[in-house]
């Protein structure tokens, strides 16, 4: 069995160190690229939903969110419990925020929307809602009647659902607000833009001014609190120090969050595999013709090979082999491109989408996944070619029929 | 009485003869009954009514018709004939290149018809060797590897391989180009290279293909040369088809054919 092996590895070592250069380099490049592909858009996916998830803590949720507890509207203390909760090593900051949909009204435009009530000055440390001001100014503690917009609400500023937005808010113009049948005029103080269309798509105001229109001034309520926690902290472990401390409030992460999110993935997930059948597909036929060629102009040194009693299996695995060290040579050469070129390329130089830079993200396992795939579709791709002719008459080989 | 004596004496000197002849009779029944054996235990190929046909299209070509052949142990055989004899269709049943439609190749006492198409290739392994008129050479493999793949698929180490290689070659004349790829050779070369291989793990039998074809006549001779000397120094059988009545000369008996029959 070894000495076989042996002979089947000793075959096709030559015939690549010593075969056609030509189509060594041309079938290695050619898997290459199709390795790369199988990976790039895995990559891409990867990059784009560590993204979302990076707008999603970044302006949204925090890495942590404290929720009432059930059947409960409000969380009660929420002042107390915030410093509670800052008493963590991990916690770089929290927000209390008053949450609830209210109507906009802008001349003759109306819509719904998501209001927030905050404190600005905690607000700093949890998102970076202050950093995506676009135009005016973000909310600072004492202001009263001012609000500010996300861009899918003012409309501008490449809002992706125009008409879905009061359609040209500016800094400084008064929009009306309702909430609960109660009515009041803002003036508009900035507008944000995150590029993440879900958190685009509310409003900001002081806390203060939530609580008053929501009847609820000075009781220290909140409907959530944002944490945030030193960069790497597992959420989990955030959690569970949080029921350490006695919170029986309900604890989120912010997985729990991305529902959308998830949808958006397993939807682009889907689209990923049906690429990674075709690209598959792609290898299966370029290995099948490049061996196809090879055993068709070697069919002489095959009958050659059996005439002076080498097995059949032997002749077989051969090929087999040099279908998967090209396919191993094309792993490497693709990994090696990804890993070290063209993932650092687009760290350093993160390419312009509607969501925001975006950089690729290399999985390892994925890149395994897709490694091993590669390799049994030239398994196959060789061995159909390979054991077709291996097993013709001796004599119509010998005679090149 | 004197008549009765002189009866009697010549009585017994004809008993004496007949006892005489007798035993010469016995004698030479011994002689013969062993020359039988030594035959029959000398003989390495019998090919027993070896039928092949071939189908062309709608027609039937019948390339060897009920032929029979016996090669004993280090002979040294040219098979000759016109074009289409049947030459190579021979040498491929004899050497197992090819099955026959009817009919029986024993080699060495073993009935080889029994076999598997994959035991039939072990069978060639371990005891047959090729020269093939166009060298039939592994391109990608150099001298040295061409000669010792078939040690390396019979299991031998590395070492032995190199070694047995280095020294077949050196016997073929090729010790000085062991690293040598085959397209960096002379057709010459290559052929020497080729019977190296051939010979590599001393076959039983060497089956050679119009091994001269390609060659010039000063080639062909240091080749046919080659033959002749594994044959009588080491006792290689050889079976060699070929079409040239001079390189009939090297060898020990001829076999003719004419339209599939064997003529001799």
């Amino acid at each position: 069995m070894l000495e076989k092996a042996r002979v089947s590895f000793f075959l096709a070592s030559r015939s690549i160190t010593r075969g056609n250069k030509g189509i060594t380099i041309f079938t290695v490049f050619v898997l290459t690229l199709i390795f790369i592909q199988l990976v790039l858009f895995s990559s891409m996916l990867a990059g784009v939903t560590l993204k979302f998830n990076e707008l999603m803590v970044n302006f949204q949720t925090g890495n942590v969110v404290v929720e009432p507890k059930e059947e409960e509207r409000y969380i009660e203390g929420a002042s107390a419990l915030q410093k509670k909760i800052e008493s963590l090593p991990q916690v770089v900051g929290t927000s209390a925020r008053l949450k609830t949909t209210g109507n906009f009204r802008y001349k003759e435009k109306e819509i719904g929307a998501t209001i927030y009530g905050i404190d600005p000055a905690d607000e700093t440390f949890v998102t970076g809602l202050e950093d995506a001001i676009i135009s005016g100014e973000f909310l600072s503690r004492p202001d009263k009647g001012e609000i500010i917009l996300g861009r899918e609400v003012s409309g501008g500023f490449g809002a992706l659902m125009e008409s879905k937005s009061l359609e040209g808010v500016e800094v400084g113009d008064t929009v009306e607000l309702t909430i609960g049948g109660v009515t009041r005029e803002f003036k508009v103080k900035g507008i944000y833009s995150t590029r993440f269309f879900m958190a685009d798509a509310s409003a900001y105001l002081t806390i203060a001014d939530l609580e008053e229109m929501l009847g609820i001034e000075g009781r220290d309520f909140a409907q959530e609190i944002a944490i945030k926690t030193v960069d790497g902290t597992p959420e989990y472990d955030t959690r569970t120090a949080l029921l350490s401390l006695g919170i029986g409030e309900n604890i989120r992460t912010w997985h729990e969050f991305a529902g959308i999110l998830r949808l958006i993935e397993s939807t682009l997930g889907l689209v990923r595999n049906i690429m990674n059948a075709i690209g598959l597909l792609i290898a299966f036929v370029i290995i099948f013709v490049v061996i196809y060629v090879n055993i068709v102009n070697k069919k002489r040194q095959i009958g050659v090979q059996k005439a002076i009693g080498i097995e059949q299996n032997v002749i077989i695995v051969s090929f087999v082999l040099q279908a998967m060290l090209y396919a191993g040579a094309g792993v490497i050469f693709g990994y090696t491109f990804m890993r070290f070129g063209l993932v650092p390329y687009t760290v350093s130089h993160p390419v312009e989408v509607p969501l925001g830079s975006m950089s690729l993200r290399l999985d390892n396992a994925e890149a395994l996944n897709r490694a091993v795939l590669l390799f049994l579709s030239s398994v196959v791709g060789s061995v159909i070619p390979a054991y077709k002719l291996a097993q013709k008459d001796l004599l119509d080989l010998i005679w090149g029929k | 009485m004197e008549k009765i004596r002189k009866h009697t004496e010549d009585a017994v000197k004809s008993m004496d003869e007949i006892r005489k002849q007798t035993e010469n009779t016995v004698k030479s029944m011994d002689i013969i009954r062993k020359s039988i054996d030594d035959t029959i235990t000398d003989t390495i190929i019998e090919c027993i009514d070896i039928t092949r046909t071939f189908k062309m299209g709608e027609v039937e070509v019948r390339a060897l018709r009920s032929v029979n052949v016996r090669i004993r142990r280090g002979e040294f055989i040219a098979i000759m004939g016109p074009s289409g004899s049947g030459k190579t269709t021979l040498l491929n049943q004899l050497g197992l290149l090819d099955t026959p439609n009817s009919g029986k190749v024993i080699i060495d006492g073993s009935d080889t018809s029994r076999l598997s198409d994959s035991e039939k290739g072990k069978f060639r392994l371990h005891n047959l060797g090729y020269v093939f008129q166009d060298y039939a050479l592994l391109p990608e493999l150099n001298a040295m590897e061409n000669v010792y793949i078939s040690l390396m698929m019979q299991g031998k180490s590395k070492t032995e391989c190199e070694s047995a290689a280095a020294e077949i070659l050196a016997a073929v004349g090729l010790g000085d180009r062991l690293q040598q790829l085959p397209s960096k050779m002379s057709g010459g070369q290559q052929q020497r290279v080729s019977i190296a291989r051939a010979l590599a793990h001393s076959p039983e039998v060497l089956f050679a293909d119009e091994p001269c074809a390609n060659l010039d006549s000063e080639t062909s001779k240091e080749v046919l040369d080659l033959f002749e000397k594994f044959n009588q120094e080491k006792g290689q059988t050889i079976v060699m088809v070929t079409h040239e009545e001079w390189h009939a000369e090297y060898a020990d008996r001829v076999i003719r054919l004419k339209d599939g029959i064997v003529q001799e």
